[in-house]
């Protein structure tokens, strides 16, 4: 009988222990969940580079993206301003497993070229996000622990930490901070290489689409080492417009401003 | 200056004529180019150009782009560097899975960064700079399929552009002058040929390849003694076939390249290639800098020998998009080298500037090959462009 009971306390000490670590997948699926069924996006945005004395230089990207059931979205990043990158423009095709294909579009050239995704930790445009950052954060990409349950800004949230399966990340490990009410993404500390906290990204002005899709209206990212920060705005945001295979294709970069 | 003025008065004109939902920019670079030597022929030591790019963007429907820009260079010294040229002035229809662009256009084929052997439809403006990445635009049609085995390019190119050469003034040029008014064709209807072109390209994962064949008046022309002007040599536009391959295979952060190509109908039949790698280091030393390296090696059945260029490419990252570049050019058996650096950032949002720096090797003794850059021993300069864009 002891034994027994001594076999059902072992039993369900490891089932709480592996729920337990399943738990921040769990959270992690379902906050993933907000990224599906939207079809297509197309965006306008700003993006300001703030330097450590507060000087602001501004950035302008369009930036269109189509969902890809059973694997990753496809997505063109236009880039708008300063004058002198107007016309680059970047495809990426995701996957949930293997490695992002990504081709650059040079319009001074008129040439598309493939680029290695594998140089995703270098910082975007020069602002303090990283290609990285940009890409989309598949499930599949990390390895998951929870950690807590913390308020953050009024919200409460669950906290967990993510790791990176891709060596090539910049990051050795990630704390999310996702809201229980909508599992949304509301805050992200980025660990570097050395396990320093370099940056942390901030998840504001969340607006509903389509009766169900959340979209943050701005991003902010501030790189704790260098005291500059980054602020992505969505200035203008709209869905299902038709989008398919073709407005994602080498042709649609080449034509993409 | 006169004529470009007036052809300026006119692309001014047009602009207001246009749809105004169109999005009009362009720029205007100022460049000089100081050469450290007096020119091996008497040439000026001080040159300066003025350029004028305006350019129309404009989607007419969803289905339907209409793009134009023209190029105005002015040089005050040298009259064959001075260039009116549309470099744009196409449409394109869109379908599904296809396209149609029609008018005047640049396509750029190949994978290589220190030379486009296989980028055949355009002509090169070989008196813009020394790379051969300034073209002119070509007349076309070009059909664009997109399929599930790759996509495939038809083209069919009307009329033939002649490539630029410096002039008398002009520096980095032949001991010789090239007589570019008396250009002699192999075609009997000269200038006014239709060729066409074929290109496949589709890509496996982390590997990318592109066949592609050219038939029609060669771009690169071959240089014959001139029947008509005394020490002039007369460019000879042969009609050649020529294929191409493209293919480049990545392995993690590293990009493997090989441009190969196969012409016929100048002379002997040859093969020239171009292979070598690319690859990038983020982020050096803990910081923000990406320091990217190439290394292509050439190879020309019509040399004897095989050059390679070592590159580097300094990326700041910063908010100015700062960048230092360098190449060293190695041919081993002439003894020659070649190095240039270059070195850009962006002032303010409107503006660019480059600072340029070319050396030519000239302190090998003879030893009996033919030298490359034996006619540029006197040509190392300086060149610092600035650069105005305007429009939003």
């Amino acid at each position: 009988m002891r034994i027994v009971s001594c076999f059902f306390l072992f039993l369900s000490l490891t089932l709480s222990s592996s729920l337990f670590a399943n738990r921040g997948l769990e959270i992690a699926l379902l906050s993933d969940k907000n990224n599906e069924g939207y079809g297509d996006s197309s965006s306008s945005m700003t993006m300001e580079l703030i330097s450590k004395k507060g000087d602001v230089v501004a950035r302008e990207l369009r930036f269109k993206r189509l969902e890809v059931p059973e694997d990753g979205d496809k997505s063109i990043a236009v880039f708008e301003s300063p004058r002198d990158v107007k016309g680059v423009a970047i495809l990426s095709y995701a996957h949930k497993q293997e490695a992002d294909d990504q081709w650059l579009y040079l319009p001074a050239l008129k040439r598309v070229k493939r680029i290695a995704s594998k140089n995703k930790s270098g910082p975007f445009l020069g602002s303090e996000f990283s290609f990285e950052d940009f890409s989309f954060q598949e499930v599949e990409k990390y390895e998951y622990e929870y950690v807590k349950e913390e308020n953050y800004l009024g919200k409460d949230c669950f906290v967990i930490k993510r790791i990176p399966l891709d060596p090539y990340s910049g990051y050795t490990k990630q704390l999310v901070w996702i809201d229980k009410e909508n599992y949304l993404v509301q805050k992200i500390h980025h660990f570097d290489r050395k396990a320093f906290h370099l940056k942390t990204q901030t998840f504001d002005e969340y607006k509903k689409y389509l009766g169900f899709f959340w979209q943050p209206h701005k991003i902010e990212m501030k790189n704790h080492q260098n005291g500059k920060s980054s602020i992505l705005k969505f200035t203008e945001v709209s869905f299902k417009k038709g989008l398919t295979d073709k407005d994602f294709s080498q042709n649609s970069l080449k034509r993409s401003r | 200056m006169q004529s470009s003025a007036k052809y300026l008065s006119l692309f001014l004109i047009s602009f207001f004529i246009l749809p105004i939902k169109a999005e009009f920019i362009g720029e205007i670079s100022l460049d000089n180019r100081h050469f450290f030597n007096d020119g091996a022929l008497g040439q000026d030591n001080n040159h300066s150009s003025v350029s004028f790019s305006p350019e129309i963007f404009e989607n007419l429907e969803d289905d339907r782009i209409f793009h134009f820009k023209a190029k105005l260079r002015d040089d005050n010294k040298d009259t064959e560097r001075n260039l009116v040229d549309i470099q744009e002035l196409y449409f394109i229809e869109i379908g599904e899975s296809k396209e149609i662009k029609y008018g005047i256009s640049k396509e750029f084929w190949g994978v290589t960064e220190t030379s486009h052997r296989v980028d055949v439809i355009n002509q090169t403006d070989t008196t813009e700079s020394f790379d051969g990445e300034d073209k002119l635009g070509q007349p076309m049609i070009k059909v664009s399929l997109e399929r599930n085995w790759g996509n495939i390019d038809l083209y069919a190119l009307l009329g033939f552009r002649e490539r630029t050469y410096s002039g008398d003034k002009g520096r980095l040029r032949l001991p010789v002058l090239i007589d570019t008014d008396s250009p002699i064709y192999e075609s009997s209807a000269k200038n006014k040929r239709t060729d066409f072109a074929i290109r496949w390209s589709h890509y496996f994962d982390e590997f990318e390849v592109a066949l592609s064949h050219f038939s029609g008046t060669s771009r690169e022309p071959r240089l014959m003694p001139s029947t008509k002007k005394l020490n002039h040599l007369t460019p000879y536009y042969e009609k050649i076939n020529q294929t191409g391959l493209e293919a480049l295979y990545l392995i993690g952060g590293l990009a493997l390249k090989l441009e190969a190509i196969r012409r016929s109908g100048q002379g002997d039949t040859f093969s020239a290639a171009t292979a070598g790698f690319e690859y990038t280091q983020v982020g050096i030393a803990d910081s923000r800098i990406d320091l990217g390296w190439i290394l292509e090696a050439n190879h020309d059945d019509r040399l004897s020998s095989s050059p390679f260029v070592v590159g580097t490419r300094l990326s700041f990252n910063d908010s100015y998009d700062s960048q230092i570049l360098s190449g060293m050019f190695i041919n081993e058996k002439t003894e020659e080298i070649g190095m240039l650096i270059e070195a850009s950032r962006r002032i303010a949002s409107c503006c660019m500037i480059s600072l340029e720096a070319m050396y030519f090797d000239d302190t090998n003794e003879d030893n009996g090959a033919i030298k490359l850059f034996e006619p540029f021993r006197e040509d190392d300069f300086m060149r610092i462009e600035f650069i105005y864009y305007f429009g939003e």
